[in-house]
């Protein structure tokens, strides 16, 4: 209990000073919120010139999949913007040596890299997918009730959590390979999958960001269970147990690698 | 014009050397970028069957697969890293370091990067190139293979890179002014992408967007290409779109050249 309470604090310190930092340099953020919306309206301009060609897109409409598009922004959006770190470990951290630095203080490495920065940028993903979901919901023909909502707000951490283990396990590769910010890049690039329904898929495709690359279980999945109340064992179920998976995972491989890394050279 | 290439041929050796030793970082990027083209290609595929119409735009499903594949390819060809090598040399300083040489600030870049691409390139264009054809015999069943259409093809491509070369440099002037260079390339590459027919193919857009974005120099950039490539434009229509390309890249490498006079005027550099 102690030691969370000071992770807690440490969390609070840190954040303040990225804050300071940010304040520091006011126009680069609001270019990087900008950046990462257009990427969303460039998506959505596709969104809007194929819907004007059909009807409905393999079974789904406008309003779903819009909804489903949005939804898989949040938790990308959440993940972005506390654990960006991660993909500097990747690119450059380990290959200059600079993971000395963790290694030298107390507390927990990986609590220290999560917590170190956070990127203001991902309010551009995380604001439009808000809005994205509010905006579709409305038009959808579904039976919205309390325990559908609540529900669907509770697995959202746990969803986020997939995207921060799949980025874990691959930024790790770094302590063996010295960089690995490309293979973070690949791994995290099925996530645009998830933005729309699985069922546009072939089958092997549904296999494998059903599970192997989970990334269907941060949009698709939590989404059929709100849109229509089917199966919520496997709807729900499914993305929390793969984040707690890929998590524990990635902090075993995590401190695994911390034992193989040597520093740089020089 | 012999003193030149002795000058500067080393500097595509040097590119070279470095792809070398990033190979194996740069297969996984290449696999990661793949990646949105297997989206693309299922949503098409989705939008193909449900709605009733076998041509939407003047593409079939399978032209479509075709436009995606070259669309990738042509991407990767054209691709230039200036604005971020500019960008960073104008941030850090160090781009005082090209101004006391005696060489083109813009040519050592071209060099550079031509022997960057030269290995990569070759190593990627074969095998997609034959995709393509392979699909399109597997599809309607007699080769349509064109030897004049690959021969135009690469050479719009090469107009297309020399475009997106200069454009890239005269970008990366923004940094005087922008400095968050990850964030404005971004947005850069967003932006370009989506004019250039990257996201969809720009005979989907309304009429007049239609228009204005063809004459911009993005559509000169991969959609000119691939348009050739499929054999969809002909005659004096392939004449205008590369003189179009041929206009839009003397008009940047102007632009890099008048940049780069006002940038040395108004330099100042940190600790350099």
């Amino acid at each position: 209990m102690k030691n969370i309470k000071r992770m807690l604090r440490i969390h609070r310190i840190f954040m303040a000073q990225e804050f300071k930092r940010m304040m520091e340099y006011k126009g680069d953020f609001i270019v990087g919120i900008i950046g990462f919306f257009l990427v969303q309206l460039s998506n959505l301009m596709f969104l809007w010139i194929i819907f004007g060609q059909i009807p409905d897109l393999a079974g789904w409409s406008v309003n779903e999949v819009v909804f489903i598009y949005g939804m898989s922004l949040i938790p990308k959006g959440i993940d972005h913007f506390f654990f960006d770190n991660l993909w500097s470990v990747g690119y450059f951290i380990v290959r200059k040596g600079d993971f000395d630095k963790y290694l030298t203080r107390p507390v927990n490495t990986y609590f220290h890299v999560l917590v170190e920065k956070i990127q203001i940028d991902a309010l551009g993903e995380l604001i439009m997918g808000i809005a994205l979901v509010c905006v579709s919901a409305p038009g959808i023909r579904a039976d919205w009730d309390a325990f559908r909502v609540l529900a669907f707000i509770a697995v959202i951490p746990f969803v986020t959590l997939i995207f921060t283990g799949v980025k874990t396990i691959t930024a790790s590769v770094a302590f063996w390979a010295k960089r690995s910010g490309n293979v973070i890049y690949m791994f995290y690039m099925f996530s645009d999958f998830a933005k729309y329904p699985t069922t546009v898929y072939n089958r092997l495709v549904q296999n494998v960001i059903t599970y192997i690359i989970p990334f269907a279980l941060t949009s698709y999945f939590p989404a059929l269970f709100i849109l229509k109340g089917e199966n919520p064992l496997f709807n729900l179920g499914m993305p929390v147990l793969a984040s707690a998976v890929l998590m524990g995972a990635g902090i075993m491989v995590w401190h695994k690698g911390i034992r193989a890394y040597e520093s740089a050279g020089s | 014009m012999k003193r030149k290439l002795k000058i500067y041929l080393p500097f595509v050796n040097a590119g070279m050397q470095e792809v070398a030793t990033y190979r194996v970082n740069w297969i996984f990027f290449m696999l990661g970028e793949a990646l949105s083209c297997f989206v693309t290609y299922f949503i098409w595929a989705a939008v193909y069957s449900s709605g009733d119409k076998e041509s939407m735009n003047g593409f079939t499903m399978p032209q479509m697969i075709v436009y995606i594949v070259l669309m990738f390819l042509t991407g990767t060809i054209i691709a230039s890293d200036g604005a971020y090598v500019v960008g960073e040399e104008i941030r850090d300083g160090s781009i005082i370091m090209r101004m006391i040489k005696p060489v083109s600030y813009n040519a050592t870049f071209l060099f550079q990067e031509l022997g960057n691409k030269l290995p990569t390139e070759i190593a990627i264009a074969a095998p997609m190139i034959i995709t393509v054809e392979v699909i399109r015999t597997m599809i309607s069943g007699v080769l349509q293979f064109n030897a004049l259409s690959l021969i135009l093809y690469l050479f719009s491509c090469a107009l297309a890179y020399l475009i997106s070369f200069y454009f890239n440099i005269c970008f990366g002037f923004t940094a005087f002014v922008i400095k968050y260079l990850w964030g404005a390339n971004m947005m850069k590459n967003v932006v370009v992408g989506f004019l250039s027919g990257a996201v969809v193919p720009l005979s989907f857009l309304p009429g007049v967007l239609e228009k204005v974005f063809l004459f911009l120099p993005f559509a000169s950039l991969n959609y000119t290409p691939v348009m050739i490539y499929m054999g969809k434009y002909t005659g004096a229509q392939l004449l205008y779109y590369i003189g179009l390309q041929v206009f839009w890249v003397l008009f940047f490498f102007g632009l890099s050249k008048l940049l780069w006079r006002i940038s040395v005027k108004r330099l100042s550099s940190q600790g350099g």
